[in-house]
């Protein structure tokens, strides 16, 4: 996105709506975008309502490199791969009928950059080049796998690694009995990332109807929230397995 | 993607906070779901949420209305209806009815854990699997404060800036406008339409109170 500077009038009425940040005004009345902040999420031209039409969203924002900052921050942007919109998979919401996570397995989601402070594509590729290195494999309906130069070692195409976006998640199944390893090594990648991550962790309900990782989570200090997001199992077909 | 799951508060505040999303999936039980997605939204209209939106056609709060998401639903390969609720009453009603009308479409709901486990239980459902929110880890100290925090992870895709709420707080704070005002506009960047706007407004009046903490 950028401001057509010869139309803009300095209102600032776009300043407050970005969530990065990356409007800028150089007093007295230059109001601009900064390139390298802007994720490209299209919020200040869907909702600032600039009276001189001074936003303009050029059509390199959907080619390479920009095209990262896009994808991976405006939910209304639908990846041509995966049909889906927004910056992940449907994960649990139609875990009842993709079964995704089956009995015995956790599905686990780092969201990179989330909540507020977004990420770069360099602080994704040093955790994804960690789980690779523990013979993690992402999920590949996640945009982000399209981004993947070598699985093997976790890393990503070089064009794609300067790109800032709002959030890109890192998202994977493992056996439920890896779970301890792998919030070990995340509790370590939590010390070395230059920005935050917000921790996502998929379970089936034992037949019982129990969480089966409480009492892991609770075993290594980890607090999980009050609050989750529950799949009540009413897609069809159904996949109990 | 995980947009409701995140969401921050007391438990006194999250009890009046549920996000409903109903959700076919790509490539196995999309074709043809257009119209049961329609007869959802028409469950949801009944039922009276706190916001509703969509992908197509922005959310409620931002000019369009229940009958343009509905309309509008068929633009998209894959549909998909997301709202929120107050108002634990009207999420027993809706998925009661959804439940009734069998449509085969994945549903879930971000809520109390204990509170979305009781209401399964008391319309007979057996939940299939949970996402749980192991909360934020990294560069915390980076963040705004709680306050702030409550509000923005109310749009989980993180559209909704910090910068917006303090100018929201202070035109109400100079009587420019009423928190319902400014919850209102809050509302608009979240296309989903689950920016709880009762819960918004309640918190914007705690801050004014009690300011930031």
């Amino acid at each position: 996105m950028y401001i057509n500077e010869d139309l803009c009038i300095a209102c600032r009425s776009c300043v407050p709506y970005c969530p990065v940040g990356a409007i800028r005004v150089e007093e007295p009345d230059r109001v601009y975008i900064d390139q390298e902040h802007c994720t490209e999420c299209g919020t200040c031209l869907r909702m600032a309502r600039c009276p001189s039409d001074a936003l303009v969203e050029p059509a390199e924002v959907y080619q390479e490199p920009r095209s990262v900052r896009k994808f991976f921050s405006d939910p209304m942007a639908t990846h041509k791969e995966t049909l889906l919109p927004g910056r992940g998979t449907e994960e649990v919401k139609t875990n009842d009928v993709t079964a995704r996570v089956k009995r015995g397995q956790v599905g686990i989601a780092i969201e990179m950059g989330r909540p507020v402070l977004g990420t770069t594509m360099a602080e994704v590729e040093k955790v994804i080049k960690r789980l690779a290195a523990l013979g993690i494999r992402l999920e590949k309906n996640n945009p982000l796998s399209y981004l993947v130069d070598d699985p093997e070692t976790g890393t990503l195409k070089p064009w794609a690694k300067k790109e800032r976006v709002i959030s890109c998640i890192i998202e994977f199944s493992v056996p439920a009995e890896r779970l301890r390893e792998l919030l070990t090594a995340i509790r370590e990648l939590a010390e070395e990332v230059d920005t935050v991550f917000s921790l996502d962790l998929i379970t089936r309900f034992d037949e019982e109807g129990n969480i089966p990782v409480i009492p892991i989570l609770e075993e290594m200090g980890i607090h999980y929230r009050p609050n989750a997001k529950i799949n009540l199992g009413l897609g069809r077909p159904l996949r109990e397995e | 993607m995980t947009h409701s799951l995140h969401r921050r508060g007391s438990i006194e505040s999250l009890k009046k906070d549920y996000v409903l999303l109903f959700t076919p999936a790509a490539n196995i039980n999309h074709e043809g779901s257009h119209d049961k997605l329609r007869e959802i939204v028409d469950i949801i209209a009944e039922a009276g949420p706190t916001n509703i939106g969509s992908y197509e056609v922005r959310n409620i709060y931002d000019g369009s209305t229940i009958e343009d998401i509905r309309a509008n639903l068929s633009k998209a390969k894959v549909p998909r209806v997301r709202c929120c609720f107050s108002d634990r009453e009207k999420v027993l009603r809706v998925l009661k009815k959804v439940k009734e009308r069998d449509f085969g479409i994945s549903v879930t709901v971000s809520g109390l854990i204990d509170e979305v486990l009781a209401m399964a239980r008391e319309i007979g459902l057996k939940p299939h699997s949970i996402n749980l929110s192991l909360g934020v880890w990294g560069r915390t100290e980076r963040l705004p404060s709680e306050t702030i925090m409550e509000i923005v992870t109310m749009c989980g895709h993180g559209m909704l800036a910090a910068s917006l709420v303090k100018e929201q707080v202070e035109l109400v704070r100079r009587g420019k406008k009423t928190a319902r005002q400014a919850a209102e506009e809050l509302a608009r960047p979240c296309t989903c339409g689950i920016v709880n706007v009762d819960r918004a407004e309640g918190i914007l009046t705690r801050y004014l109170k009690e300011g930031e903490k």
